[in-house]
């Protein structure tokens, strides 16, 4: 397990690194798995972001899906959010989205939404999978091929209906820096300067996904390196980052500061429960328990799930949509009910502008006014043969606290939690520690040295 | 239990069968990248013709192209000709048409064209094809990988240009000839209307020029499906018809008449009107009728030969620095001044310019040549029976000479007859000819005779 990993092929789809990972031949495949799992017949929308492997995952898919027998409707370069919007506005059967959102440009993917935009489901997930791997796929007669219809223009549709959600007029008092990360966002948000006036500096905009300006991570870390040294000598009153495919989103405020992508659910909790009291908020394990501190004051109740989207999704069919507040992961990924439970960072960032217009609130006052909690993460390498010994031990040596045993191990006491997990991409064992206050040092050495001692 | 049948082809010729279920977009994009392995980083140009398969092909193609790292320029629907003067223009390093050329609807295959816009010899086509089967392809990283551009405009105009440098214009268009024409619906619809109308000046009557539209006939032009043509020629009083395959590398003529030519003639009358503008030998394959040679001698001019098929005739047209060559029964004509390839168009112009020249009928040229009568057949033989078939014909014709580099053909003082086993099937083709119809089928008999006894 020790070479590098070059691609993974799973319920999510199929990501690799392209050329020596992801080939064409994987691209056809699984495209046309896809094409044989959907419905007959049906137009499927497909998407990409600004990767130069994109060109050609694109054409491998079109053939696919035509030689299937659908029509496919090409939006070339869009986020994944509009691509979900579009399967949903024009009724398509299904969608394909090429794209590897925050990982590095070498690196591409494919992933798949049925009808209305929403993500496959496991079942779902798990049997275009084993279509997959039986490579038995249904190609169509001659008379039967799909056709390929190119549409440029879905940004706006998409815009309309952001601007029928948020009040885009009160949010031009704004002056808000964005780090594209030369991603899909910049096409958006230039569509979205000329229609609606708002005043955005978009850096690091160009599009033309050989090398990315920096690595497309949604992290406190990134945003550190160009978004928010500029934000006071640009003056503006809040930054944003995104990936590639513009699911998730980071923050920098007014006074340069970068601020944890583990923020950005807490924050938009506090934004979106006062509207819907009584709905739930769902989470994964290994986000922040200021969700829970936040959700308490609204009186509102907090879901946690295994890591991982397919985990969240799975959690989110659970409950009826009107039940759901919103749904995230301290990744920067958010889901709103108004925009159909997809992770959309354009809504993200609309809301927290309008929470700032709402409460007439500058940026660091709102992120400062949440409580202090510390948070310590670290991998390590592990033998998988071990594993399970390994997280007995550290139960039994935490035996005080309340133990959640559906990923991994995690661990809570009051103001104190911790979570030891296998990654689900890389082969490591990842070490969570957060606590209300001060960092929990004594703790966190404590479960690494624990793990580094079954290595 | 029955065979199921296997409706696909891979091998030195390219690959090439029934889409849906043999042909599939996977093996297409292998293939693809196949290809942009071994020309290696560069240009390649990808076209097609009408096929309603032909988009979802290139796409494919274009994957493996551009996962080998190669850089591809979609040309669009274009004849087969056109791209291939296309790649050779652009200095590209090779070029694929997605085109089963004059198979039925339900194939479609992959052509590949060498940075000369030649198809590849036998040497290349065998490396390429080891090459797919290894599988071993350049696998470009995001960094490597190039896009894909357009050019939907460039391509006719390069092909008429090659072309108007050997006809007088001036001359064809004072004429304003009345030309029929029938593309089949096929990849030279749009282009055929353009250089028939606009460029040489001619009152154009055309059918089947929709290229969105399936081929209303079987695809290869010849007197059997060319019967609108003529009925068109006769009902327009056109002083000539033009029919097409799907991909516009064939012709087929049709004489004032209605009468659809034989193609052998077509090309002897082209070869006649090659020699006249530029000095030069001839190449045709062995089944091409002897009229050619009869032609060729007028001029002064010597006739090669060579096993059939188009890349076998284009090899020696290169080694012998040919004028004009082509295939008879096929309906090929090859003009190196404008390219090495089967080109419609070199025919249709050289054909127009002649008659605008001579101030003679189509068929008064036809009439002109000598006469010669051909037949040609297929029988089915068990497989391990071929030998002793050649065997038995050649004792039917003791002490003829014979030449035995594509099949065996038997040369007569007054005729010949030539029988070659199939690449495709577990047929032999059988052709014959001779000067006077009587002696023809005494000829064609013994042939059958002699195959049908051992």
């Amino acid at each position: 397990m020790n070479e590098p990993q070059l691609l993974r092929i799973s319920h999510v789809g199929v990501r690799g690194v392209v050329g020596p990972g992801l080939t064409a031949s994987h691209v056809l495949d699984f495209a046309s798995a896809f094409g044989t799992f959907l419905a007959p017949k049906v137009p499927v929308v497909l998407g990409r972001d600004t990767r130069a492997s994109g060109v050609m995952i694109r054409e491998g898919v079109v053939a696919a899906l035509l030689a299937t027998g659908h029509d496919v409707i090409d939006l070339g370069v869009v986020s994944t959010p509009v691509i979900q919007h579009t399967i949903s506005r024009i009724g398509a059967g299904g969608g394909v989205s090429i794209g590897a959102s925050h990982n590095a440009a070498e690196w591409n993917a494919l992933k798949f939404f049925g009808p209305n935009g929403i993500y496959l489901s496991t079942a779902e997930a798990s049997e275009l999978l084993d279509i997959y791997h039986l490579k038995k796929f249904d190609f169509v007669g001659w008379t039967e091929v799909g056709k390929l219809c190119l549409q440029d223009n879905a940004i706006d549709p998409y815009l309309d209906d952001l601007a029928q959600v948020f009040d885009l007029e009160s949010l031009r008092q704004f002056k808000v820096l964005v780090d594209c990360c030369n991603g899909t966002s910049a096409l958006i948000l230039r569509r979205m300067k000329e229609h609606f006036g708002l005043n955005l500096i978009l850096i690091n905009e160009k599009t033309e996904g050989v090398d990315f300006a920096h690595d497309p991570a949604i992290s406190r870390e990134t945003v550190g390196l160009q978004l928010a040294p500029l934000m006071q000598p640009v003056g503006a009153d809040a930054g944003f980052l995104f990936d590639a495919d513009s699911d998730r989103v980071a923050i920098a405020t007014e006074e340069g500061n970068p601020v944890s992508e583990e923020m950005i659910l807490p924050i938009l909790a506090d934004y979106v429960l006062p509207r819907v009291p009584g709905r739930l908020v769902i989470t994964n394990i290994s986000t922040t328990a200021l969700v829970e501190e936040v959700a308490a004051r609204h009186g509102a109740k907090v879901v946690r799930a295994p890591v991982g989207r397919q985990a969240a999704i799975d959690a989110l069919t659970g409950y009826r949509p009107e039940q759901v507040a919103l749904a995230g992961e301290g990744t920067g990924a958010v889901m709103m009910p108004q925009f159909r439970f997809v992770y959309d960072g354009i809504a993200s960032m609309l809301a927290i502008l309008s929470m700032m217009a709402e409460r007439k609130a500058r940026l660091s006052e709102i992120v400062n006014a949440y409580p202090r909690y510390s948070m310590l993460k670290g991998q390590l390498p592990f033998a998988s043969r071990r594993l399970p010994e390994l997280l007995m031990e550290i139960q039994m040596a935490y035996s005080d606290g309340h133990v959640t045993s559906i990923d991994g191990l995690r661990v809570d006491w009051p103001d104190r939690w911790f979570h030891v997990r296998v990654s689900q991409t890389e082969p490591v064992v990842r070490v969570i520690c957060e606590q209300r206050g001060d960092p929990p040092v004594t703790l966190f050495e404590d479960l690494m040295g624990r793990v580094r001692s079954y290595v | 239990m029955p065979r199921r049948e296997h409706l696909l082809k891979i091998g030195v010729s390219g690959i090439r069968g029934v889409v849906g279920d043999f042909l599939t977009p996977s093996l297409a994009c292998a293939f693809g990248q196949a290809f942009g392995t071994y020309i290696g980083r560069g240009r390649v140009i990808v076209g097609r013709d009408t096929r309603m398969t032909g988009q979802m092909l290139q796409h494919a193609v274009s994957c493996g192209l551009l996962a080998a790292g190669s850089e591809v320029v979609d040309v669009g629907v274009l004849p087969t000709p056109t791209i291939q003067i296309y790649v050779a223009d652009t200095g590209a390093r090779g070029g694929i048409a997605l085109t089963a050329s004059h198979n039925p609807p339900e194939y479609n295959a992959l052509k590949l064209f060498n940075s000369e816009g030649l198809f590849f010899n036998q040497y290349e086509r065998g490396e390429l094809i080891d090459l797919y089967h290894q599988s071993q392809f350049r696998r470009a990283a995001n960094s490597e990988i190039r896009g894909i551009t357009q050019d939907y405009e460039s391509g006719p105009k390069r092909h008429f240009e090659r072309i108007l440098r050997h006809v007088d214009v001036e001359a064809i268009r004072r004429r304003r000839f009345r030309v029929a024409l029938d593309s089949v619906n096929g990849a030279g619809s749009a282009m055929s209307c353009q250089f028939l109308e606009q460029i040489l000046g001619c009152d154009l009557r055309a059918i089947w020029v929709d290229p969105g539209k399936p081929f209303p006939r079987e695809a290869e032009p010849k007197p059997e499906s060319l019967t609108e043509l003529a009925a068109l020629v006769q009902r327009e009083g056109c002083e000539i018809g033009f029919g097409q395959d799907p991909d516009g590398d064939r012709l087929a003529v049709c004489d004032e008449n209605g009468r659809v030519l034989d193609n052998d003639d077509v090309l002897a009358l082209v070869v006649d009107a090659a020699l006249a503008l530029h000095a030069g030998d001839v190449v045709v394959n062995l089944t091409t009728s002897s009229v050619v040679e009869d032609v060729a001698r007028r001029h002064g001019r010597q006739v090669f030969r060579t096993p059939v098929g188009e890349a076998n005739v284009v090899e020696r047209m290169r080694a012998v620095k040919a004028a004009i060559g082509g295939e008879g029964s096929n309906g090929g004509i090859i003009f190196p001044a404008v390219h090495l390839c089967r080109d419609s168009y070199t025919g249709m112009a050289f054909l127009i310019h002649r008659m605008a020249q001579t101030g003679k009928s189509i068929s008064q040229m036809a009439a002109e040549l000598p006469k010669y009568h051909r037949r040609l057949g297929k029988v089915s033989y068990e497989h391990g029976r071929l030998g002793m078939l050649m065997q038995s014909l050649e004792q039917a014709f003791p002490g003829v000479p014979a030449d035995r580099t594509d099949g065996l053909k038997l040369l007569l003082d007054d005729g010949w007859v030539h029988v070659r086993a199939s690449n495709t099937e577990p047929l032999l083709r059988l052709a014959a000819e001779a000067r006077s119809a009587g002696r023809l089928e005494e000829l064609y008999g013994r042939v059958v005779q002699a195959l049908q006894q051992s």
